[in-house]
This record gives C-alpha cells, structure tokens and sequence, in this order.
C-alpha cells in the first residue's frame, strides 16, 4: 500500500467484556430493524451480518506480504491486505450482482468463484513473475514445511530475507480468502437489493423497472461500502501482512469476525433504514 | 522495511481544526439551501466548499490517528471513513431539512461503534482510535454530502434518485439519470477516500510541517470539487455548473500555488536539472 | 442474458483485449513512478543517505487509486452521455479529466514526499516533475480509457445492472489489485536492487541502498519504465486480462446451462486448472534452481532463523 508499516499495538487474544458488549449491540441492531423494517428487514440483516463476517473471515486467508514482499524479503502479494482483498471481492460482486437475476444461490455462487477466480489467476501470475522473471522460487518464512505438499522450505529461502514468493498453501488460501470475500460481498448485496427492490416502489410509487437502477445502484455502493469497512477493520486485526492460513497471525481471526458481523450489523441496519423510515 | 511515522510538533491544535472544519463545514452546506428558498441552483457550490472543509478536517483526523502505527497504510483510513460514511449519509438525507445535523449524529454513533470494534474488540489499544475513527466518519459523510449537493443542488434523498433525461428533446424525468440511480455517488465516495487520505500520505516525513499538510489538503478538496463540477453538469443548469467549475478552479489554482511555494520553504534545495548532490556525510 | 451469443463472444474478447492493454499500461505508469510497495524504497533510500533523482508518487496504493481514476473517468463520460454527448467522446472526455486529477496527485506527492525528507539533504528535482509527470499521465490515460471501453462493453453490450461509474470503481480495483500483485516484485527487486544477487530476495540489511546511476549519467524514472515494461507491464497486462477475460467467458459461454450453475461450475474448473499450472511452475523452479544450501537441506532446522 504505501511506505508505513510501523509497529502496532494489536495485541493477541480476546477481549471477553468487549466481544460481549459488540455482541449486544449486534443483537440491539438486529432487534430496532426487527421494529421498524419486520421480519423481512430482520432476515435481511442476518443476512448482511453472515455477509461481513465471511468477508472478515476470507480476509485472513489472503497471502499480503506488503512492501517487503516487493523486494523479495517476505512471502505474499506485494500490495495492501485490504485492497487486494477489495480486488478479489469486488470482482466477485461484479459476477454475483451480474446473475442476481438467475435466483438467490446462482448469485452467491457467481460472485464466490468471481473472487475465487480473480485471486486464482493473480496469484498464479505472481509466481510466473517470481520464477520466470527474477528467478527466485517460493519459500514460507513462517513455517519449514508446506501443510498441503510437505515441501520443505528453509534451504529456499535466501539469505538475509524472511522467504518469498507464493508457497502452495499461501496460494491456496489466496484463493478461498478471494472466494469468501466474493461470496460475503455478494451476500450483502443480494440482501439489500431485495429489500430495495420491494420497498422503493411502494415509496416513490414507480414502477419497478424504473426505479430499479436506484435500487441496484444503492445495494451496490452499500456493498462496497460495507466490504470497505470490514476489510479494513480485518486488516487492523492482522496487522498489515500475513502469509495465509498457516500464518500464526490466522488464529486471530475469531475477534475479526466479530467485529465484522458487529460493524455489518450496524451498517446494515442503517442501509435497511434508508427505506424503512 | 518500513518507514517511522513521524508528525510534527507544534501548530494549529486538533480541537480548533475539528471546530472549525465541522462549523465551516456544515455552515457551507446549509448555504446549499438557498438553493430551496430562491428557487434557484446558483447556490449550489457552496456543497463543495463544505466539502472542503470537511477534507481539511479529517486529513488532522488521520495525522492524529496514524501517528500511532495501525499496522496498515495511511490510505486505509480513508477507506474505512467514506466506507462508513456513505451509509450513515444516505440515511441522512432522508431527514429532510435536518439532513446535515442529523447526519453528524448517526454517523458519531456509527463511528464510535467501529471505534470500539477496532480499539477493544480487536484489541489495537491505541487512545484515540474511538475519537478519530468517529471524527473520519463524520468527515466521511459530509465530504459525501457537500460533493452530493454541489452536483445536484439540494440535500434530499428525492433529488438524488430522481433527474431529468432528454428524449427525443423532450425533458422526461427519470430515475436512471439520478445522482445514486447513475452512481455518481461511487465517483464521489472515491473522490473523498482519496482526498481525505493523501495530504497527509503525500506529506509524511521528518520534516512534514502542518500548515503545508494543511493546504495540501485544502488542494486536494478544490481538486475534487473541479472533478464533483464537471459532472454536475449532467444535474445543473449550464451557469449554475460553470459557476461551481470556476470557484472550484480559482480555490484550486490558488491552493495549488501555496502549496509550490511552501514546498519550497521545506525543500531542503530547489533545483532544475541538476545531478546528484552526495549528502557531506558521504553515501 | 445475452441474445446473441456471437456477439457476447465478440465482445468478450475486446473486453479482455483492452483490460491486457489496460494491465500493461496501469503496471509501466506505476513503476515510472514509483507507486505501490516498491515506492518505500525510494522513501527509504535519502534516510540511508543515497540521495536519488527517482519520481516518488505515493498518491496511495494502487487499487485505490486506480479505483478513483476509473470511477472518476466512467463518472465524467456518465455524465456526458447523460447529456446527449457521443459515447467514444465522452469516454475519452472522461479519462482526459481523470488523467489531470491523477497529474495533479502525482506532482503534490513528489513534492510533499521528498520537501518531507530535507532532513536527509534530498533535494526537490523540479525537472523530474516536468519530464516524468507527463509520462505517467500518458500511461495512465491508456490505462484509464481502455478500462472504462470496456465497462462500457459491459454495460452496452453485454447487459451488466451496475451502472458505468460503479463499474469503473470495481474494475478500477482490481486492475489495481492485479497489476501491482505482479508487476511491484519485478520492479522493486530486479530493477531498484538490480546490483543484487539475481535469483535470490534481496537481504534485509541491503534495504534502501536502490541503483542511483544508470549505464552513462544518473537513472532517471523513465529508464525505470523501459525496463519493466519488457516483463512487468505485458505480464500484469496478461493479469488483468485473463481476469476479465474468464470472468465474462464463462457467463456469457456458460450461464445458459443448469439454470445459471454452468457458470459457476466452468468458473471453478478455471480455478482447479490455474492451481496446477501454479502447482506446475512452483515445483519447476524447486526441481530446476534447487535449493540455495545443501547443507541447511540435510538439516533444515539449523537454517531457521
């Protein structure tokens, strides 16, 4: 992303008196939109809120090695966590919101194998890049042995770097990071556009297909909004790089995805209230 | 390797900069309602401004916030403020006249809550996170507001999905040809992440100094207000539109300016075509 | 979705034509100046003490700034159309007003960046603003207009609900995304650390120490974009291009089939095949560069560190 990494302060572990006080905020969101939008607003939500914590979830899985990863000093895709994984889900978004129109399960498998087949064919080029153009082959500076092939890393890894390149696991997980991201973004969508899509014509008392690129316009800017968001509260969590599932930073995840579902509730809860008040 | 963020001393305080960008801010965007009251859309810039103000806060906001090292880069902050700010906007505009005021407070609600998130639930223990991430989603949210009304000239969440399209030169009014229908408010919500996040990213440094961050920002601003008035076009009449381009492009072109000459003052030399100078200490 | 299948066809391919061409330009303007991951070096470099007559553009990452450019451009050439303008006019309208934004970005970066770095005694080049800007401005305004065609096609021909703008946003991303994913290790290793060792990182000790002088007089940012765009741009192009390209291949070819699944499930079969051909080149290069010390592979638990 940009010159700053810098140590931060995130430390390990759960914060029990805060997770709950973020869960009854969750469950207060989800109660005001049961009141004000019933329970179509109310499933909706849940919805949205299993949305951002897959998306928080998948984020933890895509391989960011950041600015060291660009000189070959540490493993991973030399860019920032929360825009690549931006990269991934917005593409999946576009896959899903464009089979929005084929049913609810089409949609979300569109927009999960957008995101899947976006980080499947960077990550592939990353290594082209790596093995063909600087002749360096991958190595995990985390772990000695890949847990899917069992190759072994530490004589691969030059001297004086913490290893490089895209090892089997990270791509791997690059690419259910990308599938789960497309497959929350999409969710979020695909939620609020039904809610649009039944509320505004009864509002402004158009018919749907007039009013229908509002519709699909403000579950769009929602969805990226809310992707936003959560991949950025993720990349708060991991702290800026990660090498994938194997990463030790991995098993921080659970506080992530209940941040994501708090914050998703919260934003959605407002989304749902644009058309709803 | 990373770079030490460093911030520097002295200046304008926090406080008066966050008094005078949120009065400034939402004074410029209440102007926009004269638009209303004259029947016209002349008033229609004053949005922008109020979006400039908004960009000069908020880039104090993320200085104070990133001094801390969150782990990630500076522009991630502008992200997850527009991010957070375009929802807490959107439901904004449905109050009506009350839309600028309400917006302060359902996004301070919306951003103290993600503050939380981020400060206790994730652990990041970092002392203004609460305070700063709930200034960036005001900021975020009125940056969006203020471009919003500048392009089409009022702050109602009517007025943003509904515009008019000629057919046939026939003027029809359509839902398609809207500020949120054809999402021009994603141009905008890019336009703010952008803005809010560089000055400070393009200014960090030893010797980053506040006052030329400060008009880097305002730049930024009137550089997207010039982005905002081009496509206003498409809303406004043809005078109110150019009106809008041609404050937007004076702020800018002065801003722009300063910010050279300041430039100048901080550079440590000021040379056209010249090799490099080994520093004394020898490379 | 689409009528005729022939020209969903057709389009497909010009859809990821232009995003190879988009890739490959997004990739050469980044790495002429020096945005995205490989920029901290040459933030980096004044502070060891190699003062260096390189462009620093750190405007921010690149899928966000991507991701404003090509909204920014949709947004304008919307606008455009909206008001009865030609298409092709309006789309070039569009990027040529992203294209001053992303200049005028790009010049406050360098100035901001490097007057910050006085401390060091690295010293403003005014004339690398001049030469340089509008080289990147070139390159991104092919960036710019080849994405936003193509989220045009998307729209126009093939049907797309999301509105150009939003569009241009999404795609902007991931053009980001892609293009610095592939092309910031080749610029940041084999060109800034080109007096390194080839075929291994570069070591953390070495950090900041980029090549300042180029084979007669100093490296300017322009060498620096004649070098990467023989590997790095084609290959960030070749990206984003297949992104595209499949993601439209297998809906507009597949969605017909099984109510819509036919276009997960060829997506999926995408997927397995790029893991092996990843599988493929990640075992080609362990099998033909082999390990860096045979001694730390009998005993590789010395070797950690």
């Amino acid at each position: 992303m940009s010159a700053l990494g810098g140590a931060a302060a995130g430390g390990e572990g759960i914060n029990p008196t805060a997770s709950v006080i973020g869960i009854v905020i969750l469950l207060v969101a989800l109660g005001i939109t049961f009141f004000i939008a019933s329970t179509g607003g109310a499933i909706a939500l849940i919805g949205i809120i299993i949305g951002g914590a897959l998306i928080g979830f998948g984020v933890h899985f895509v391989p960011v090695g950041g600015a060291p990863a660009a000189m070959g000093q540490a493993p991973g895709i030399a860019t920032g966590v929360a825009m690549l994984a931006a990269g991934a889900g917005l593409a999946g978004l576009f896959g899903g919101a464009w089979a929005a129109e084929l049913g609810f399960a089409v949609a979300l498998g569109a927009g999960a194998v957008g995101g899947g087949l976006m980080m499947a064919i960077t990550c592939m080029m990353v290594n082209v890049i790596y093995v063909f153009g600087m002749g360096i082959p991958s190595a995990s500076g985390k772990v000695d042995k890949d847990p899917i092939t069992g190759d072994t890393f530490p004589e691969y890894k030059s001297q004086g770097t913490e290893g490089h390149g895209l090892p089997f696991i990270s791509y791997v997980g690059g690419v259910i990071g990308g599938t789960l991201g497309g497959l929350g973004g999409t969710l979020i969508y695909v939620e609020l556009l039904a809610v649009y899509e039944a509320a505004l014509p009864v509002i402004y008392n158009a018919p749907l297909e007039e009013i229908l690129p509002v519709a699909v316009s403000l579950a769009g800017i929602f969805a990226v909004g809310m992707f936003l968001v959560n991949a950025v509260l993720t990349a708060y969590n991991i702290t800026g790089t990660i090498e994938g599932p194997h990463d030790p930073k991995f098993k921080r995840f659970p506080r992530a995805i209940i941040a994501s579902a708090v914050a998703s509730a919260v934003c959605g809860m407002v989304a749902i209230m644009v058309v709803a008040l | 390797m990373s770079v030490k963020v460093e911030v520097s001393e002295g200046g304008v305080p926090h406080d008066r900069i966050m008094a005078i960008g949120i009065v400034g801010s939402l004074v410029a965007i209440y102007l926009t309602y004269l638009n209303v009251l004259t029947g016209t859309q002349i008033f229609s810039f004053f949005g922008g401004i109020g979006a400039v103000f908004a960009i000069w806060w908020g880039t104090d906001s993320i200085k104070t916030l990133c001094s801390y090292g969150i782990g990630t880069g500076v522009p991630s902050a502008g992200m997850i403020s527009l991010g957070s700010g375009v929802i807490a906007m959107l439901l904004a505009t449905k109050l009506g006249v009350a839309a600028p005021i309400g917006l302060v407070i359902i996004a301070a609600v919306l951003g103290v809550i993600l503050g939380f998130l981020s400060d206790k639930v994730l652990n990041m223990n970092i002392p203004v996170m609460i305070r700063q991430l709930t200034e960036l989603t005001i900021v975020g949210a009125l940056i969006l507001l203020g471009f919003a009304s500048m392009a089409t000239g009022s702050f109602a969440f009517i007025d943003m999905i509904t515009g008019t399209t000629t057919f046939f030169g026939i003027e029809v009014a359509t839902y398609s040809a809207s500020l949120i229908g054809g999402s021009i408010i994603a141009v905008i919500f890019m336009l703010g992440g952008i803005a809010i996040q560089h000055p400070f990213n393009a200014c960090l440094g030893p010797n980053e100094s506040q006052d030329r961050t400060q008009m880097c920002a305002a730049e930024c601003g009137f550089l997207s207000m010039i982005a905002v008035a081009v496509m206003s076009f498409a809303f406004l009449s043809v005078s109110a539109a150019m009106l809008g381009l041609l404050v937007a492009f004076i702020g800018w072109i002065y801003t722009y300016n300063e910010y050279i000459k300041l430039s100048k003052r901080d550079a440590y030399d000021w040379l056209d075509a010249k090799p490099i100078r080994e520093p004394k200490g020898g490379a | 979705m689409v009528e005729n299948l022939v020209l969903g066809i057709g389009v497909t391919a010009l859809a990821g034509a232009l995003a190879t061409v988009a890739g490959a330009a997004e990739d050469t303007e980044s790495d002429i100046g020096s945005q995205g991951d490989p920029n901290s070096q040459v933030q980096l470099a004044p502070q060891m003490g190699y003062i260096h007559r390189i462009f620093n553009k750190a405007v921010s990452g690149e899928p966000p700034a991507y991701g404003l450019w090509c909204a920014l451009g949709a947004g304008v050439a919307w606008a455009f159309m909206a008001i009865n303008l030609n298409a092709i006019l309006a789309l070039i309208v569009g990027a040529a007003v992203a294209v001053f934004v992303q200049g005028v970005y790009a010049t406050t970066a360098y100035l901001g960046r490097t007057a910050s770095l006085a401390k060091f005694e690295q010293p403003v080049y005014i004339d690398i603003l001049k030469s340089v800007t509008t080289v990147t401005m070139a390159h991104a305004f092919v960036a710019i207009f080849t994405t936003i065609s193509m989220c045009y096609l998307m729209v126009a021909a093939l049907g797309h609900p999301f509105p150009l703008p939003l569009l241009g946003l999404v795609w902007g991303i991931a053009l980001g995304a892609a293009g610095s994913a592939t092309g910031n290790p080749f610029y940041g290793k084999e060109r800034q650390y080109q007096e390194q060792k080839f075929g291994a990182g570069v070591p953390i000790s070495a950090s900041g120490n980029i090549v300042r002088y180029a084979e007669a007089g100093e490296r300017s940012s322009l060498d620096n974009g004649w070098f990467t765009s023989k590997l790095a741009g084609p290959a960030s192009g070749l990206c984003f291009g297949l992104i595209v390209f499949f993601e439209l291949w297998r809906t507009v070819l597949f969605e017909p089939f099984a109510g819509g699944w036919g276009a997960v499930i060829a997506g999926v079969v995408v997927i397995l095949i790029f893991m092996v051909i990843d599988r493929f080149i990640e075992t080609w290069a362990r099998t033909t560069f082999g390990p860096y010390t045979e001694a730390a592979a009998a005993e590789p638990e010395e070797a950690t560190s």
